[in-house]
């Protein structure tokens, strides 16, 4: 493996000022489960890695029907997924997060770690993105907060600028009679890059859909919403023939590439598919 | 006495690889071990004009490199039994031209991997690109450039292999159906869990030991020793665990002679281990390319004519495309029975991996074809598949491919067996209304025989050396490797049994050339058949031994003795016993003559067989194909470890799920660059991906050749899979597809092309069996 320096910080703001410090030529890790695979493939030549698990402040999770959910940067995914708080809440998360790698991955992986790869296929993004997350940012120039749905600029990259590290995310309470979903397709059922990944949030108001969101994953170099199929849907109920229109929107929205592990007419089909299915799922978990 | 033969005793190797004691080559660690590495070529066809080496020789901690001009120019097999039918002679160590995208062209030994490797970037090479021959097509083109300057030219890599019996076109003239397909095969590899590795290390005499993951030591030793110019007593190969070979590690690779040349240029010895990457790059695939296959068919079911055209992709190099064209070849003579047979092979060069020997050995592709060509012909016949397989299963007194009578009624066993197990008829029968809405299921059955042994292409032998201790404990040594199967604890088992000694009390000694027997290497499903009886004969001679001795001490003839737990018994006379130990133990001081058993084993063939039964379900939306559940049936003649036996069929079960819906090592077709050498990319079924599967072993048709009866079952359980999901795919939605992997992309495409994609929404669909 290619060498760097190696830095253990004990607090948030010695973090920050090894990052100020080193700039580009420094890297993050949390779980280390994408930044020592890329090191090892030379994906990345970092100068120098601050390791943050030594941060006390960066845990947390907290979970109820008042406040939302809190998952601080060392939160592991695993944690994440034997919440049963989590599972009761946010079942598009739940179910994210029992979709990456391997339990050993889960294991080490951290949920912030998922967010700030930036990865168009990670699996979190689309129903982090769906619930309302909001990123807490701590820089240099202090604390700032910003909501996941413009926190990616393209693959790998982020809003974050030199310094600054994602200390949390927090999501919303679920509002009443909420549901949400996440259906993530690939060829296996674990240890699994998605070729496409949709999650849709919604609220039941009698028989209709409110406050719809639609996120698509692995369709473009950022999650993207799928705003017009949200439209299609907003105060309408989702029956089949509606469902159909939603998913040939957001399938018209995505714009997926060819690639070894699918073609883009295949995502783009499976967008339509995926889309369907995930908004049923979560109309179905509102009752 | 209880029979050791038959029941699952502990593996010996089983407590050290899960307690991480056991030693792959890779772990030896050695004084002053340097690391090597290779640099693989990034076009797929060109001459190198010239390497520069000069900037990476000037990196620190960089103690050598090595290009063509620096290494023996010899010819070589690159693969083991060189005076066999099944290999080609067609290698260099480094050539001067590249042949493939990958191919290794230098090579560094430093003081860490890291130096290797940031010296591997500083060696520049300058090619002169050649036009790639990237398909078999492009190969084949008349005027097409040669890639190689020995074979019979027309870049193939043997005369076709051709195979008549009776008269095809009577065959033909009698039929009532002719039915006819073309096949095309994926590319998949081995994807063993180990990847290449060895270290070597020359002593001051001049002689080479080198530790390596291999399934052929003897075979790697003779390479080696003829490449390198030295006698078989200057070359010492160790192998003791191995993480898997699947057939591929019988070849030499190209790290193999490197790493010894290394070792000998910086007189320090020199590791190296290949990346996930390189098993691809460098490492053997199956063998894909096409199978056009006819049959002629009575109305009765009666198969009156069999025309087949294979045209394997050997890759690069020759490697065993050989031996793999002619088993494939040959096997479409059986199976299901055919007076009248024509069939022609090909193996032909191109500029992409190198296809080597893997599990199945050509038959894979073969019986894909010829399996599912039979679902094809029932149903045009009316016909039950499963009926009509079992009409025309072979039998006994039936020629199998190898020439050789077959034995027994294996195959009819296991095809009636399946059938009762699943409830075949019911459930074939059974209206497929109430699933044919999003999500369809279906039945598909298939079959599969294959020889233990390498006979007739290998006339093979297995050896042993028997040797009882002072303490009537037994050691014995053997040549074969142990490359996860757990042969060896079968050896031991069939040692134990013949001489009538505990399990317990056999030791396997095995993996060093200068020590055990010859063997010709772990593959062909023979080293429980051969080996195994080898072991028999041996341990029957020091039974022998024991047996005369203690008749002296006991005062009756030999011949009313046996032994049992290790306790010598007299016939008919319940009080008089003699443990072995005391009917060996010294007289008067003076010690038994030493107690050695050895013998040879030549086996002509045996055949093992199997049909496995499965359920898939298709998601007509996403065109993605589930494995529901398995039944395989298998009959293998003695079963001697029957937990080691199930293992491999589920293991080949896992391997040719992935061959058939998810596993191909691609290629970029403009340029040959390879599209998915990782993980990541090449996807093989996982732990959470396996259908249940209920193993059922049969023993109905033992071989007298076999110890105890027993047949090989290595490669048998990755045969019958393919062509049961395509044939169960087809029950699902009545497409039938003649090729593997079968992707969701096709099978949706399809479905648009059938006019079956379920409307979104709607409720069920009638279900259309019609194509
Ligand atoms: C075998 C395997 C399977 C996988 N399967 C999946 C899968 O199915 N789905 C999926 O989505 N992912 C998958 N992954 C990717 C990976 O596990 C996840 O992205 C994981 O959540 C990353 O978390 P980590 O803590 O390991 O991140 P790290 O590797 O430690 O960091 C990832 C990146 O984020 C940056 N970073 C980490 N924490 C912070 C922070 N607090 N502030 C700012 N930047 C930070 C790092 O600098 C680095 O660039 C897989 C990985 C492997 C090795």
């Amino acid at each position: 493996m290619h060498p760097f320096a190696y830095f253990e910080p004990t607090t948030v703001d010695e973090a920050i000022a090894l990052l100020a410090r080193h700039g580009g030529d420094a890297q993050l890790m949390a779980g280390g489960t994408d930044l020592l695979v890329e090191i090892k493939e030379s994906l990345r030549r970092p100068a120098v890695v601050i390791n943050i698990k030594k941060v006390p402040d960066l845990g947390g999770l907290a979970c109820d029907e008042a406040h939302g959910l809190r998952i601080g940067a060392l939160v592991t995914v695993r944690a994440i997924e034997t919440s049963a708080a989590v599972s009761r809440l946010y079942p598009a998360i739940a179910e994210a997060v029992r979709e990456i790698g391997s339990i050993q991955i889960r294991n080490r992986a951290t949920l912030v770690g998922n967010v700030c790869r930036a990865s168009p296929s990670a699996d979190t993004l689309p129903p982090l993105i769906a619930a309302g997350t909001v990123a807490a940012i701590s820089g240099p120039g202090g604390a700032r907060s910003v909501p996941l749905g413009e926190f990616f600029t393209g693959p790998g990259r982020t809003v974050l600028t030199a310094g600054e590290i994602v200390t949390a995310i927090a999501l919303p309470p679920p509002a009443a009679q909420a549901g949400a979903s996440y259906i993530k397709h690939g060829r296996r059922r674990a240890m699994e890059l998605a070729t496409v990944g949709v999650a849709v949030s919604l609220r039941r108001d009698g028989d209709v859909c409110r406050d719809v969101r639609i996120v698509l994953g692995a369709v473009a170099p950022t999650p993207i919403r799928a705003t017009a199929a949200e439209m299609l849907l907003e105060g309408r109920a989702p029956d089949p023939a509606r469902l159909e229109e939603a998913g040939c929107a957001a399938q018209d929205q995505s714009r997926p590439i060819d690639n070894v592990r699918a073609s883009a007419a295949y995502r783009r089909a499976m967008v339509g598919v995926l889309t369907r299915r995930a908004i049923a799922a979560a109309w179905e978990r509102t009752t | 006495m209880t029979s050791v033969i038959g029941r699952s005793v502990t593996r010996w190797d089983t407590l050290g690889k899960v307690t991480g004691s056991a030693v792959y080559a890779g772990d030896v660690a050695l004084p002053g071990l340097l690391h090597g590495k290779i640099k693989r070529s990034t076009v797929a066809h060109a001459r190198i004009r010239a390497i520069d080496a000069s900037r990476a020789l000037a990196l620190p901690g960089v103690r050598a490199v090595l290009t063509h001009a620096d290494v023996p120019r010899v010819l070589h097999y690159g693969s083991p039994h060189p005076r066999s039918a099944s290999v080609t002679k067609d290698q260099y160590i480094l050539d001067t031209t590249v042949r493939y995208h990958g191919e290794g062209v230098a090579a560094v030994a430093a003081d860490s991997e890291e130096i290797a490797e940031a010296a591997l970037e500083l060696i520049t090479v300058d090619y002169e690109p050649l036009p790639a021959l990237l398909t078999v097509a492009d190969a084949l083109a008349p005027g097409a450039p040669a890639i190689h300057a020995v074979g019979p030219g027309g870049n193939l890599v043997l005369d076709p292999v051709v195979v008549t019996r009776g008269d095809v076109a009577a065959g033909f003239a009698a039929a009532d159906l002719i039915v006819e397909g073309t096949y095309t095969l994926g590319r998949p590899v081995p994807a063993y869990m180990e990847p290449n590795v060895c270290v070597c290390q020359w002593d001051a005499l001049g002689k080479l030991t080198i530790w390596t993951s291999t399934q052929s030591p003897f075979m790697v030793r003779g390479t080696l020793a003829e490449v390198l110019g030295l006698p078989l007593t200057k070359v010492r190969v160790l192998v003791d665990h191995m993480g898997g070979g699947f057939g591929a590690k019988q070849d030499l690779f190209q790290h193999e002679f490197l790493c010894a040349l290394l070792a000998q240029r910086t007189g320090r010895p020199v590791r190296m281990e290949f990346s996930r990457k390189e098993t691809f790059l460098g490492g053997r695939t199956r063998h894909s390319g096409s199978i056009r296959l006819k049959q002629g068919f009575r109305r009765d079911g009666t198969i009156t004519a069999r025309e087949a055209e294979i045209v394997f992709d050997s890759g690069a190099y020759g490697s065993h495309g050989p031996g793999v064209t002619a088993v494939a070849t040959a096997s479409l003579t059986s199976l299901y029975r055919c007076d009248n047979v024509h069939l022609v092979g090909r193996c032909v060069y191109t500029n992409t991996p190198i296809a080597g020997a893997f599990r199945g050995y050509g038959v894979v592709q073969s019986y894909y074809a010829l399996d599912s060509q039979m679902d094809e012909a029932a149903e045009q016949l009316g016909l039950d598949p499963a009926a009509l397989k079992l009409m025309n299963a072979v039998r006994d007194g039936d020629l199998a491919p190898s020439g050789h009578p077959i034995v027994g009624h294996g195959l009819e066993d296991c095809i009636r067996r399946g059938l009762e197990e699943t409830g075949w008829a019911a459930r074939r029968a059974a209206p497929k209304s109430h699933d044919t809405g999003r999500r369809r299921r279906g039945w598909g059955m298939g079959c599969e025989m294959h020889g233990s042994s390498a006979y007739p292409g290998i006339k093979e032998q297995g050896n042993a050396i028997v040797r009882m201790n002072e303490d009537g404990t037994v050691t014995l040594f053997t040549g074969t490797t142990g490359l996860g199967t757990g042969a060896h604890t079968a050896l031991a088992q069939i040692t134990a049994e013949e001489l009538g000694v505990r399990f317990e009390d056999v030791a396997v000694v095995h993996g060093d050339t200068d020590v055990v027997p010859w063997d010709i290497g772990a593959f062909a499903s023979h080293t429980t058949y051969m080996a195994g009886r080898a072991c028999q004969m041996a341990a029957a001679q020091v039974k022998a031994k024991v047996l005369a001795r203690a008749a002296d001490r006991l005062e009756v003839a030999a011949d009313d003795l046996d032994i049992r737990d290790g306790v010598v018994t007299v016939r008919g006379v319940p009080g008089l016993s003699l443990t072995v130990a005391d009917a060996i133990a010294a007289e008067r001081g003076i010690p038994a003559p030493q107690l050695v058993g050895e013998d040879s084993y030549r086996p002509t063939k045996s055949y093992s067989f199997a049909a496995h039964f499965v359920e898939v379900e298709v998601d007509t939306e996403t065109g993605q194909i589930d494995v529901v559940q398995v039944v395989p049936v298998h009959e293998i003649g003695k079963v001697i470890h029957p937990v080691a036996a199930a293992g491999q069929i589920e293991g080949g079960i896992q391997q040719g799920i992935g061959h058939t819906l998810t596993e191909d090592f691609r290629v970029d077709p403009r340029d040959g660059r390879p599209l998915n050498a990782s993980f990541v990319d090449y996807k093989m079924p996982l732990a959470m991906d396996m259908p249940p599967i209920r193993t059922i072993i049969l023993e109905t048709a033992p071989d007298e050749g076999g110890p105890f009866g027993a047949k090989g079952v290595g490669e048998d359980p990755i045969i019958a899979i393919g062509p049961a999901i395509a044939n169960a795919v087809h029950d699902a939605i009545g497409v039938r597809f003649r090729h593997y992997p079968i992707t969701p992309e096709q099978v949706l495409a399809a479905l648009a092309e059938k006019g079956a994609t379920p409307t979104p929404g709607a409720a069920d669909q009638p279900d259309q069996t019609d194509q």
